[in-house]
């Protein structure tokens, strides 16, 4: 446990985590693992609002987020907190696995995410990842992001010059995440560094995150939202 | 159901008119008639008529083969005996455009076919009575003759199309309460059953037994909860990404793209067969329970299907050693099954590397 404790640290500081989910049990259990393993649970919340109200105050480095809680939803919770503060962390912790909410939330700023089955070690061991600013790929993550990268390269729009694209390595790579491999295993098949794999997945998030911002704002100058 | 109804109510607004109408008509040729007793008693038979087959048509129940075979036997009658109220040299009938409220009835019970028949018998009596068919005789004639088959015609249609409406109302409420059920299942039921596996495993001995079991459970519930809630499809195409979904549990992780992956229904099928295939061999090569991947890429002209273990893999030789013994196995099965659909197999393995299939299923 103080092996742990040691490295459950940003800084100098205890990381700060917000656990976000309307189940009581399990908002409570996910706080309590955190807790008794060295980080610092500093707000829960069970809903939407909940969330967004305590997080200026609680000033959290990592928001444990489940994905379905009551309005505002988990997506929209993310591109908020992220918008407010662009250093937080975002993991989602989904029971369901909802293939476009996981998708959404992702190209919202989230930087991780697993599904609730994960067992605590694989909790713990995700948190401390996501904040040192790692992302946080499983398999099924993987390959989310791979279909839609190649629904954008599909879409009409894809002659666009900022339409999104994967480098034949990003994409080596990710198919290999979404193969259940470790970064690795990964790094020892391709013959790369851990530090290198670990840059390829986070630049296939990035580019995601940018492309959706982008559009954000295209959207807003379309519809004369910036003219107010 | 309700389209007749609708059009038996108008029907009834139709029949006041052309009672009314008769009734008219009757009053203004009275002089017309060699037998006035016998005419206005018919008049007064028919109008009555009229009152009862307003009622009786407008209960469903009541709409039997002897109501509506009545309603043509009055309308006959009244053309019938218009030979003996007015004389042979008649020119219009007692009945009149009354005649068309018994055709009508006939061609929104039984359609085209109704309208025709119930239209030849008018037309039949009409022409029976006449020792000399006008050019305008003709007309009403021709015009009974179209409109009862066209009103049938028309009939059907309608109630077709509101047979397929309701369907397709009845299809969406089912998905709606298939949407909402998978709400709650969600929040309650995935989320007890994750928890108890967490908790379980944590505390060992039996309760690990149990938490695994809720974990089997809620595998199996996500991946059903998924497929419910996506969109009906067709009986030609299927979606392979929720197909395959379908093959996750506790040591098979299954990674498809977000959007559906569409192929012939009949290519989905034996797909999920040939991943099912190598599974199977995982469980037998590897391990019962021995951890498992499942990644589906759509490339547009093809959809790959990765199958990855986490074994020791298969040493160099062995399988042509098995080949050329005639042991053709796994390989030659999944092969041939997939070349059968146009596509190809290809395996990789080395000692340490696990084994890999890379299923490849052109599209058409």
């Amino acid at each position: 446990m103080a092996e742990v404790a040691e490295v459950a640290e940003v800084a100098g500081d205890r990381i700060r985590v917000m656990v976000v989910d309307d189940h009581p049990m399990w908002r409570d259990g996910v706080a309590r693992d955190l807790t008794e393993s060295g980080l610092d649970v500093v707000a829960t919340a069970a809903n939407g609002t909940e969330a967004l109200n305590r997080a200026p105050a609680a000033r959290p480095d990592v928001v444990v987020l489940d994905l379905q809680i009551p309005a505002p939803n988990g997506v929209e919770v993310t591109s908020a907190l992220v918008q407010a503060d662009p250093a937080v962390r975002v993991l989602i912790l989904s029971a369901s696995g909802e293939q476009n909410d996981v998708l959404d939330a992702v190209k919202a700023g989230a930087t991780g995410y697993l599904v609730k089955s994960a067992s605590r070690s694989d909790l713990l061991d995700a948190v401390l990842r996501v904040a040192e600013g790692d992302t946080v790929f499983t398999p099924g993550l993987a390959g989310l992001v791979l279909g839609e990268y190649r629904r954008l390269s599909d879409a009409p729009a894809a002659r666009d010059a900022d339409t999104p694209r994967l480098t034949d390595r990003e994409t080596e790579v990710l198919r290999l995440v979404a193969k259940g491999l470790s970064y690795k295993q990964i790094a020892e098949r391709l013959y790369l560094s851990h530090r290198t794999v670990q840059n390829h997945v986070q630049n296939t998030l990035r580019k995601l995150q940018l492309h959706n911002r982008v559009q954000l704002v295209r959207y807003a100058i379309e519809q004369g939202l910036d003219e107010e | 159901m309700s389209v007749e109804n609708t059009l038996y109510r108008a029907l009834a607004v139709l029949r006041f008119v052309i009672t009314v109408n008769m009734v008219a008509v009757n009053l203004w040729r009275r002089d017309n008639m060699d037998h006035p007793w016998v005419g206005w008693l018919a008049v007064a038979a028919m109008a009555g008529w009229t009152v009862i087959a307003v009622w009786a048509y407008n209960a469903p129940e009541r709409r039997r083969p002897l109501l509506l075979g009545a309603d043509l036997a009055v309308a006959v009658a009244g053309v019938l005996l218009t030979l003996y109220v007015k004389g042979p040299d008649l020119q219009a009938t007692l009945p009149g455009f009354w005649v068309m409220g018994a055709v009508l009835a006939w061609s929104v019970h039984w359609h085209w076919v109704g309208g025709l028949a119930a239209a030849t018998v008018v037309s039949a009596a009409d022409v029976s009575i006449r020792s000399d068919l006008t050019q305008v005789n003709y007309g009403n004639l021709f015009l009974l003759m179209i409109g009862g088959p066209v009103v049938g015609y028309t009939t059907g249609l309608l109630k077709e199309m509101a047979t397929a409406r309701d369907r397709a109302e009845r299809a969406a409420a089912a998905a709606a309460e298939r949407a909402r059920l998978a709400r709650v299942v969600h929040d309650g039921v995935l989320q007890v059953l994750s928890l108890v596996q967490r908790r379980g495993l944590e505390l060992g001995g039996e309760a690990a037994a149990l938490g695994r079991l809720a974990g089997e459970q809620e595998v199996a519930l996500r991946s059903f909860v998924q497929q419910g809630t996506a969109a009906p499809q067709s009986s030609t195409s299927g979606d392979l990404a929720r197909a395959l979904t379908m093959l996750a549990s506790p040591s098979v992780t299954v990674s498809v793209p977000g959007s559906p992956v569409l192929l012939p229904a009949r290519s989905v099928d034996e797909a999920v067969a040939v991943v099912r295939a190598c599974l199977d061999n995982v469980d037998v090569h590897v391990g019962q329970g021995a951890a498992a991947w499942v990644l589906l890429e759509d490339l547009g002209s093809s959809a790959v299907v990765t199958v990855r273990d986490s074994g020791p893999g298969i040493p160099d030789g062995r399988l042509e050693a098995a080949a050329a013994e005639g042991r053709l196995g796994v390989r030659e099965s999944i092969r041939g099954r997939v070349a059968d659909l146009g596509g190809t197999a290809t395996l990789v393995t080395a000692p340490g590397q696990g084994t890999e299939w890379e299923l490849r299923f052109p599209r058409d």
